[in-house]
């Protein structure tokens, strides 16, 4: 958005002054400044615009479940039948596919699910954001609606999902083994980390995705493709040596690796991994928002 | 740059083009290779528009389908950019484009009016402190609290004005909006924003030149993308009207020329 004032931080700023398209008020920044001012200005425009993102979220969240009498229900019942089902399908192998003997019938399952916590948060994110803007083009085409909390909406209504999923990766993992590491308490700080890599793939592939809806078909192919060559069914500790190494350039494989240490086996996940990870996360995010406003004034014109 | 401390609006040779392809494969190759060559023509949407609004004034904008009108307050608001020239805008715009741009069908109004409002930049506590006045000045009762799914056509224009006529701004962007309605209703929007031009600017789009020349104090005749007449209403009226009866439909206007 393009309306800032002469206290860019101010939030009922009132100035508009495009020369030839470009904002002059943003113009006569040192590089410096201007850089500190693009790594704030997502956090700014959340700040300002909370009570929208509050509204539309609750919107986005009533809409999934509307006319249905069990509602929410169905959000717990999904996750909780797939693990079901891999209990029964999994249960019986004994063996980890990291070759240590699983300590009961129930251990592969529980494996399984977690990963898939983290790649379906990934998978439902991948999907919708190519549409996303189309989704809203008539609030970004008729009204004055800050376009790039799309983005963040749309990752906090995954999230929502995403938490139901791990709160019973918790429970099952306390009902079946009896006891949780207290590395849970950083399962926090990877869904930070996770949320901020979702929402700059989203403002990415939403910018793109406005342009052409092959974005969209690509989205579709890829993802399921995508679930195999991430660690979801397998440990990549069972994978030869180059292979091992080259599966972190899918960047999912540290968040299905570390939120599978951290809950599953209960212990710190590897520095190299972890660092690896904030560092996509953070590039990703910054990366996403400054391709989106790069490109913010032409999605008005096309959508 | 320094201008008059009365001026809320003002634009320099502004103009916008939209590109047009012949195919929607060629988008991609702009996209591409746009810096080395160019694969589209342009549609200049406006051209050359110098405009100054001041403050307290209201502007009513004339001109046939297609003419730019939009476009103008879409850049006037900050919703899209202007290809070339200079637009200066000192206040918070209110626009009303597209009454119930917003509008969820499966809703309540109430629900509606909160995100309207959110999206209009009212707080969420702004909102709530004038959920009742709103309320009333819709005047649809019960309905409130009905899926929007379940109102006639009427019922949401007069929800959707209720709303804007609640966003404290100090320019009203009025475009085409008041067509729908009864005439009560009308002559209800038109009484606030005769209220509403006592303490705020106007700029009023419509093709019914009653409401123009109750409204407006100035009047900018637009045709294809160019200031063709400015000044009293009812000197530009006349000559608008006049205009439009001897000239055809042409079936030409919208196609893409160089500038």
């Amino acid at each position: 958005m393009n309306k800032i004032g002469p206290d860019p931080d101010y939030h009922d700023a009132l100035l508009l002054h495009d020369v030839d398209g470009v904002s002059v008020i943003d113009g006569n920044l040192g590089t410096w400044a201007a850089f500190v001012r693009f790594l704030r200005a997502p956090f700014l425009s959340a700040y300002r615009h909370r009570d929208l993102i509050w509204v539309i979220l609750k919107r986005e969240l009533d809409e999934r479940f509307k006319g249905s009498q069990a509602g929410w229900v169905w959000a717990l019942t999904a996750p909780l039948i797939s693990l079901a089902i891999y209990t029964l399908a999994f249960g019986g192998s004994a063996v980890l596919p990291n070759k240590t003997a699983a300590k009961s019938a129930y251990d592969y399952s529980l494996f399984v699910f977690g990963g898939l916590i983290a790649f379906n948060f990934f998978a439902e994110m991948a999907y919708r954001a190519p549409s996303l803007l189309q989704e809203y083009a008539h609030f970004i085409k008729q009204t004055l609606f800050p376009a790039e909390m799309l983005a963040v909406i749309s990752t906090l209504r995954a999230s929502a999902y995403a938490g139901i999923g791990v709160a019973l990766m918790l429970a099952s993992q306390l009902a079946f083994t009896h006891t949780l590491s207290w590395t849970v308490l950083l399962v926090p700080l990877w869904a930070l980390c996770f949320m901020a890599f979702l929402v700059g793939l989203t403002w990415f592939l939403s910018a793109l995705g406005a342009f052409t809806r092959d974005v969209s078909y690509l989205m579709m192919t890829v993802s399921p493709l995508l679930l195999f060559a991430t660690p979801v069914f397998f440990s990549n500790e069972v994978l030869p040596y180059p292979i091992s190494i080259l599966i972190y350039a899918n960047v999912l494989t540290g968040f299905v690796e570390i939120v599978r240490d951290l809950v599953f086996f209960g212990r710190l996940p590897g520095l190299g991994v972890s660092a690896w990870t904030f560092f996509v996360s953070v590039t990703m995010f910054w990366f996403g928002y400054w391709f989106f406003s790069r490109n913010r004034a032409g999605i008005a014109d096309v959508l | 740059m320094s201008y008059d401390a009365d001026t809320i609006i003002r634009t320099r040779h502004l103009a916008k083009a939209f590109p047009l392809y012949a195919d929607q494969r060629e988008w991609l190759k702009q996209a591409m290779f746009g810096n080395f060559k160019t694969f589209s023509k342009s549609f200049w949407a406006l051209r050359d528009i110098d405009l100054e609004v001041r403050r307290g004034d209201s502007v009513g904008i004339l001109g046939r389908n297609g003419c730019g009108k939009t476009t103008l307050l879409q850049i006037i608001c900050g919703m899209t950019r202007a290809t070339k020239g200079e637009v200066w805008v000192k206040g918070r715009v209110a626009p009303v484009l597209a009454l119930g741009a917003t509008f969820d069908q499966e809703s309540t109004g109430r629900q509606n009016v909160l995100i309207a409002g959110a999206v209009m930049g009212l707080k969420r506590a702004e909102v709530m402190a004038k959920f009742d006045s709103i309320a009333e000045f819709a005047g649809i009762g019960a309905f409130m609290n009905q899926p929007l799914k379940h109102y006639s056509t009427g019922m949401r224009t007069r929800l959707a004005f209720a709303i804007c006529a609640h966003v404290e701004a100090d320019i009203l962007i009025v475009d085409e909006a008041l067509s729908v309605g009864d005439v009560a209703f009308q002559r209800k929007c038109l009484d606030w924003i005769d209220s509403f031009k006592k303490t705020g600017t106007l700029l009023f789009v419509s093709h019914a030149m009653d409401q123009v020349r109750r409204l407006c104090d100035r009047t900018v005749w637009i045709d294809k993308g160019r200031i063709r007449e400015q000044g009293d209403p009812h000197q530009v009226i006349r000559s608008y009207l006049q205009a439009i009866r001897s000239e055809r439909d042409d079936v030409r206007r919208f196609s893409s020329s160089e500038q």
